[in-house]
């Protein structure tokens, strides 16, 4: 794949493996898997005000599988929500940015996330609530195909149909994760016959992501919407792609400096 | 109110209230929706039954905290705060959102259906999380004050609603959460109780106080925060001290009044609570009761062999 389509988001690749070699710590090739994806979230679809991060009006974006938090970070810092001098505390004494989003530090994180299978349920509730008090805002949750394996995923996606939550759209980073030890996976058999709403698009092209986001209609009630996004883990940096080792692993000086000629 | 059924007083204080404030939103896991029927048709669309799907319940319950509601969870005890411990230890209590969980089928009020509808850990696990408020309250009255007291105070308010009432009730102005009542003073030894038990214990004072041995009578229907001041009062009094709770033996209501008495020289502790083993028999909750002390004489044999002498 990396070879087929330009990378995409190069700046914000090369800043997440600054932030994890500097921080020692992180997951870079899942924030790489999932980066174009928050990128376009936040640049054409989420409506929000890095000023005031609770500001009523907003959009909500959930990201699940905690573990790719890199790549928000990047995301909200540039936007406004958090800083550089934050983005140089990662992982860090004092700092405010762990290897999990907390809400509880992080302006913009709409959600504790890191044990896979609570961001989905939040979400429906969250959906549910603000369907209740007649609010308009739009719910986007980003789950990985790894994380779908947890049964809660099923039980949210089982009520998120039957209460016809149509003011959320799910996307999956579906990096073939979970295929590693279910290689019978069909996710996009599954969420259909979960009653929902599917389209597959590769999550590195940035057309396919603009169309199947256009496509998301949000209505407060319907069919709820998940876009399958099917995407490679570490992609970008031949170096880092695929599975294994690199899941959570801390380059090198010299790893650092193949990653970074990878993404000039 | 005093002989009324809690589960009866759990639905009309949530109709009351949901009645008057919009922001009440009730969600079940399908158990009590025929008491609750009212409340669906009084307050449209804020009354759903979830299903089986207690941990995707609980994390509901804090979306629609953080979209401004009050949510109530309910449904059987283990499956809530044993099964979802972990949705309520993260979505609620470490993200700040309050809410409500209302219980039923706590300790062995579901005797015969064995040890995965029992649940005598509740207040162990859950004092361990911060952010967490515990209520035991053993009679309607006890319910519909703690309740409106404290479903939007911004905690995770947990209700463990048993099976049968104390049946006593108290100036409503007394209730408050956190504060233990002082049922009646003594001079000799202290029961420290909580739940349906507390009649029992007034039983118990009784025939004690024929043998001339005043026993004075602390409920708790708040486990967390915990009265230690109520508590310590009585303890530096009479120095010897039964606590009573439908609980096990570690972590709940004993654990608080041994760290309140820590400093009290020459206390003398004895408990009836639930020893270090399941509970395997069968029979009504009676019958439990009866096996594991939770008597009037049990009470009466306890203090005289442990606290009395003779």
């Amino acid at each position: 794949m990396t070879k087929q389509n330009e990378i995409l988001n190069k700046d914000f690749r090369r800043r997440i493996a600054k932030m994890c070699f500097e921080g020692k710590d992180g997951h870079i090739p899942s924030a790489f898997s999932i980066i174009d994806i928050v990128v376009t979230l936040y640049q054409k679809y989420l409506k929000f005000d890095a000023k005031k991060p609770q500001w009523p009006e907003r959009d909500y974006f959930i990201l699940s599988k905690g573990h790719g938090c890199l790549a928000l970070y990047v995301v909200l810092a540039r936007h406004g929500f958090i800083t550089e001098n934050d983005l140089n505390s990662f992982c860090r004494s004092g700092g405010i940015l762990g290897e999990h989003p907390d809400l509880t530090k992080v302006p913009g994180v709409e959600a504790n996330t890191g044990s896979l299978g609570h961001g989905l349920s939040m979400a429906v509730g969250l959906a549910l609530g603000l369907r209740i008090r007649q609010f308009k805002n739009k719910i986007y949750v980003l789950v990985g195909d790894g994380e779908c394996q947890e049964g809660t995923v099923w039980e949210a996606a089982n009520i998120a149909n039957n209460r016809e939550l149509g003011n959320l759209c799910v996307v999956v980073d579906w990096n073939g994760s979970a295929a590693q030890l279910m290689p019978k996976e069909n996710l996009d058999a599954k969420w259909k016959a979960f009653g929902w709403k599917t389209t597959v698009i590769n999550g590195h092209v940035q057309k396919e992501l603009d169309q199947a986001m256009r496509d998301v209609q949000f209505l407060s009630t319907g069919q709820p919407h998940v876009i399958l996004a099917k995407t490679v883990k570490g992609y970008g940096v031949p170096l880092l792609e695929g599975h294994g080792t690199w899941h959570h692993r801390i380059p090198t000086q010299e790893e650092m400096r193949v990653i970074m000629e990878a993404l000039a | 109110m005093s002989g009324k059924d809690i589960r009866q007083q759990f639905a009309d204080t949530l109709l009351e209230v949901g009645r008057r404030d919009d922001k009440l939103v009730v969600m079940v896991g399908d158990i009590s929706h025929f008491k609750l029927q009212p409340f669906s048709e009084a307050c449209p669309g804020r009354f759903y039954n979830i299903g089986i799907c207690e941990p995707t319940m609980i994390s509901m319950g804090a979306g629609l905290a953080k979209a401004g509601l009050y949510p109530v969870v309910h449904t059987i005890a283990p499956f809530i705060v044993e099964r979802s411990y972990e949705q309520i230890k993260l979505d609620f209590c470490y993200q700040k959102l309050g809410g409500n969980i209302i219980t039923v089928g706590s300790a062995f009020d579901y005797s015969n259906l064995g040890c995965t509808h029992h649940c005598y850990v509740d207040f162990s696990l859950l004092k361990s999380l911060p952010e967490t408020q515990i209520m035991f309250p053993a009679s309607a009255q006890e319910f519909d004050v703690l309740f409106k007291q404290n479903y939007k105070n911004g905690k995770l308010n947990y209700f463990r609603i048993p099976k049968n009432s104390h049946g006593h009730e108290y100036d409503p102005n007394r209730i408050k959460v956190g504060q233990g009542l002082i049922i009646q003073e003594g001079r000799d030894v202290s029961v420290i109780v909580t739940g349906s038990q507390l009649k029992n214990a007034i039983q118990a004072a009784k025939i004690l106080q024929q043998e001339d041995c005043g026993v004075e009578i602390i409920y708790m229907h708040t486990i967390k925060p915990f009265d230690q001041r109520c508590v310590r009062g009585s303890l530096e009094k009479t120095r010897k001290v039964l606590v009573v709770e439908e609980h096990s033996m570690y972590g709940g209501l004993g654990d608080e009044v041994l760290r309140t008495a820590k400093d009290i020289e020459g206390i003398k502790y004895a408990t009836i609570a639930i020893p270090d083993d399941f509970i395997r028999g069968y029979g009504s909750y009676e019958d439990l009761c009866r096996d594991l002390g939770f008597t009037v004489e049990g009470m009466v044999k306890k203090i005289k062999q442990d606290l009395i002498g003779g």
